[in-house]
């Protein structure tokens, strides 16, 4: 196996490196320490548990119809609330201020920032990231923002690193699915087809799997005739969408004759609003009345099982952890990993091993642009020790870096360069670690790591970050690119007085940050 | 000399100087110009992602089909309150067709020729899929085959191909990264705004390091960071201030235009701010997302509609005195399901329609309208595409320009678009 430096280890499969971790990568070497990470124990987290416990978001708010003025600091409070208790927020009779109402999505944002930065769990929290981007919800909805703190807890991060079909049926029977994509309404009679297209399209077979253009009809699809369609057509998502009528949100909605759901922001199946008559979904026959959930679950198992999903996902999970446009061999053994464990408890945790143990994991050098939240994290991890988050910060991403759980496409944040890398995104790149840098939005100080001795001159300084920031040795076509920024020579030593010392070291973090190489991974 | 010899671009120069903004023979000579070939032509496309459910825009209002297919308030009304807005149109005289009652200022362009309708558009391909159907229309392509084949996207084609100069960026989005149609077109900006400068954070300074920083970087990223710097400053350096380095001045609209604090409002202010820059703009991108109606469609696509017609209008009033070289064309990557399903909302369907805005118009309604009775739908289901979306873009940009724009599509352009 060829050896992979830690730096790329921990740029790829954790939020970039913190000071002295590298060394921890290097001792244990790769195949102890992922095993390790693919095996994460979520109680033994200390350092993210305390950064969850200490975190204050604060609220603002004027006094209105049923509440009072509020303005204070509030810890994090929704993280571990059964839906019952959130679910109240979306309900518009009762008194609660907007804010209180959009309150729960800026508690899971400031959470996975957080967890991004502090959590020893990093291909965990990594993992998380990439399933909340294929199973996109638009948590600014607010019934799905009031939701996001089960989806993101039960739904995301309980299968992160589990089995896919076991994920595909937590996912269509959450509350914030359920909304975002409309299943909720669905019933017999003409379904909704949002669920159902977006399943097929985005979170299973992919759309290199959709042959609509090519057929009209379901059995013209080579291999239908023998129950092994090569792709799906219009017909499979019609069917499906009817499979999946009557599941829906124990939202209070009413039944007809005076009787309503309750209303828990629970899973609901109604019967009533299934149509129970015979299907046909990717060439496979579904009796009548087949009994409550038995259809859906049928298209559940069909998608997750199908050659296209393996192929459809080992190429995202190749693509995030690897590069743009990852190598076919690799993409192909990957999905053949996939396929071999869909029965395994821990198929994606199998499949991402195949992957970082992979000849190409080690070949590809680093080309993957950083996402502003890989970036804010990355800065945060290597050079600013006591990173809290705020609703400073959380604003900055929303306003126009990466709106978290903000994304109205059900795509997900792009996963490729340019979609990072035009003008007002750039702009926004060198904003968000100057102001990181400087403390802009009182998320800590940053700070060389412990133990390192002051630098003496500006040369110093540069070097020192650059060492940080890059988990590497310094660039000296950096050094001479940043220090005029701080108008010092480079032997020239720091200010002698410590606030301006500060300051002349804050910018040179923040240039340094800027450097292509602290921007790819 | 020819009217080919003056450009928009001296031609509003010299207009500017006299002091003439809205000369009804400037605007004549200009729009000689960009009917040359359509090459001096500026476009402006408007995007609406998500699929608009355009029965329910342009509507046959009394066609027993689509009333048939949907509850009174999935559709469009010839009579009772909240009406659709009648227009006159001979493409269909049998047919009753009303805009949608919040579409107000689209019907008084209408009536004043300065807006053209296209029904039944879209494209060739089955797809049903948003970021297919997307991906073909900003390629520029027809079928799904031809998209590996296809790195680039028709507007950065466009804007490749020869015309006249300027200082650039000749491509603009007004989004934070550009769309897949200018891809290909390392020098297009993405910008968001421009009320508060495009100056890289932490002054000259700051700018100077990174220029440095991205200077000799081989990586794409390096490229992109190159690219940024060069476009920000052209357009900064223009923006006007009254002292350097100091805010940028407000933005003043003409023609009495009012621009709302919209998605579609905030795009086209700043597609205007930078045509009036005058650095050669050729093609300018903004999206309008929200058009993804599958549950609740009557509150949402009313509001939709109505912050889309008044962004169009209040740009329509601003930039007159560019409209004999300017066209604004409205698209969407397919149009919705006829019949509405049951979450009072419309799922994903074929044709579409393109409106073409601008001085320069001839009005109307262009192509062919193939009905909506069982048998004349696509696959059924979905009103079917008689005009492909490359026909209408060939037709803005002339015919020698859409055959190194589509160089695989052998239609032609939509006649009648320019009288």
């Amino acid at each position: 196996m060829m050896t992979v430096p830690s730096t790329t280890v921990l740029n790829r499969l954790a939020f970039g490196p913190r000071p002295g971790e590298g060394a921890e990568v290097e001792r244990l070497g790769l195949e102890r320490w992922l095993a390790r990470q693919l095996a994460p124990d979520p109680h033994d987290d200390p350092h993210a548990a305390a950064a969850l416990s200490a975190c204050r978001l604060r609220i603002t708010y004027d006094a209105g119809e049923g509440w009072a003025k509020t303005d204070e600091d509030r810890p994090l409070a929704s993280l571990d609330k059964p839906p019952e208790a959130l679910w109240p927020l979306n309900d518009g009779k009762l008194p609660f201020a907007g804010p209180e109402r959009q309150w729960p999505r800026n508690e899971v944002a400031a959470a996975t920032l957080l967890r991004a930065v502090h959590s020893q769990w990093q291909v965990r929290e990594v993992m998380a990231d990439f399933w909340h981007n294929h199973f996109n919800v638009y948590g600014v909805e607010r019934a799905v923002g009031v939701l996001l703190p089960l989806y993101d807890r039960d739904v995301i991060r309980a299968h992160a690193l589990g089995n896919f079909r076991a994920f595909l049926e937590a996912v269509a029977c959450s509350g914030a699915m359920l909304v975002y994509l409309n299943n909720r309404t669905s019933r017999a009679g003409i379904a909704n087809e949002n669920y159902a297209r977006e399943l097929f399209e985005l979170h299973t077979l992919g759309r290199d799997a959709y042959l609509n253009a090519l057929y009209n009809r379901w059995r013209d699809v080579p291999g239908a005739a023998a129950g092994k369609p090569a792709g799906y057509i219009d017909q499979d998502v019609y069917e499906a969408a009817r499979a999946f009528t009557g599941w829906t949100l124990a939202d209070g909605a009413g039944l007809g004759g005076g009787v309503s759901l309750p209303a828990t922001g629970r899973f609901a199946y109604v019967e009533n609003w299934h149509d129970n008559y015979q299907k046909r979904v990717l060439g496979q026959e579904f009796d009548p009345f087949q009994g409550p959930l038995a259809d859906g679950r049928r298209v559940l198992d069909l998608v997750a099982d199908h050659p296209a999903t393996a192929r459809h996902l080992a190429f995202k999970l190749c693509r995030r952890l690897v590069a743009d446009d990852p190598p076919k061999r690799l993409v192909d053994a990957a999905a053949r990993t996939w396929a071999e464990n869909r029965r395994a408890p821990d198929q994606i945790a199998r499949v991402v091993r195949a992957i970082v143990l992979s000849p190409e994991f080690a070949a590809a050098p680093p080309s993957k642009v950083r996402r502003p939240l890989e970036l804010v994290a990355g800065f945060a991890r290597a050079a600013v020790p006591d990173f809290t988050v705020t609703m400073g910060l959380i604003r900055e991403l929303d306003g126009g870096g990466q709106r978290l759980f903000g994304q109205p496409a059900p795509t997900g944040y792009p996963d490729t360069a340019d979609a990072w890398t035009g003008a007002a995104a750039m702009r926004r790149r060198w904003a968000l670690v100057m102001g990181l840098a400087e403390n802009r939005w009182g998320t800590g100080a940053a700070a060389l790591p412990a133990g390192t001795p002051p630098p003496a001159t500006a040369q110093a300084a540069a070097e020192a970050w650059q060492r940080t920031l890059f988990a590497g040795p310094p660039d000296p076509a950096v050094t001479a690119a940043v220090l005029p920024g701080v108008g010092l020579a480079p032997g020239v030593p720091l200010p002698a007085d410590p606030h301006k010392a500060g300051e002349v070291l804050h910018r040179l973090a923040a240039y340094v940050a800027m450097a292509p190489r602290f921007n790819l991974r | 000399m020819t009217h080919a010899a003056f450009s928009r671009r001296t031609l509003m120069r010299g207009g500017l100087a006299a002091g003439l903004l809205t000369v009804p023979g400037v605007r004549h000579v200009a729009y000689a110009a960009g009917g040359a070939g359509g090459q001096d032509r500026t476009l402006v496309v408007v995007f609406l992602r998500g699929g608009a459910d355009t029965l329910n825009l342009v509507a046959p209002a009394d066609d027993p089909d689509y009333v048939a297919a949907r509850a009174p308030d999935m559709r469009v009304s010839t009579g009772g309150a909240g009406a659709g807005l009648p227009i006159a149109q001979r493409l269909a005289p049998a047919v009753d067709f009303r805009l949608h009652p919040e579409a107000a200022p689209l019907a008084d362009l209408y009536t004043a020729r300065h807006l053209t309708i296209i029904p039944a558009t879209g494209i060739p391909d089955g797809t049903r899929s948003h970021f297919v159907a997307q991906d073909l229309m900003e390629r520029g392509v027809a079928a799904e085959a031809d998209l590996s084949r296809t790195p680039t996207g028709w507007a950065a084609r466009w804007t490749a191909a020869p015309g006249p100069g300027g200082a650039g960026p000749l491509a603009v989005a007004a989004a934070s990264s550009t769309p897949a149609a200018l891809a290909g077109d390392g020098a297009a900006l993405a910008v968001n705004g421009l009320q508060y400068g495009l100056a890289p954070p932490g002054g000259p300074r700051t700018a100077a390091v990174l220029q440095a920083l991205h200077a000799n970087d081989p990586t794409p990223y390096g490229r992109a960071g190159r690219a940024a710097l060069d476009g920000l400053a052209r357009v900064d350096a223009r923006l006007p201030r009254a002292q350097p380095g100091g805010p940028v001045e407000p933005y003043a609209a003409e023609g009495g235009a009012v621009y709302e604090d919209t998605e579609a409002g905030r795009g086209l202010l700043t597609v205007a701010r930078l045509l009036k820059m005058d650095m050669g703009v050729r093609l300018a991108w903004v999206d309008v997302g929200g058009w993804d109606t599958h549950e609740n469609q009557p509150p949402r696509f009313a509001a939709a509609v109505r912050q889309l017609s008044r962004a169009l209008a209040a740009f329509h009033a601003d930039t007159s005195r560019f409209h004999g070289s300017l066209a604004v064309v409205v698209m969407t990557e397919f149009g919705r399901r006829l019949r509405s399903n049951r979450s009072q909302g419309t799922d994903h369907g074929h044709a579409g329609t393109m409106l073409v805005l601008g001085g320069g118009v001839d009005g109307g309604m262009l192509g062919r309208w193939p009905g909506l009775a069982t048998a004349q739908l696509d696959r059924g289901v979905d009103l079917a595409v008689t005009t492909d979306y490359r026909a209408v873009l060939s037709a803005v940009m002339g015919p020698a320009a859409a055959r190194s724009v589509f160089p695989g599509y052998g239609g032609g352009p939509l006649p009648g678009l320019w009288g």
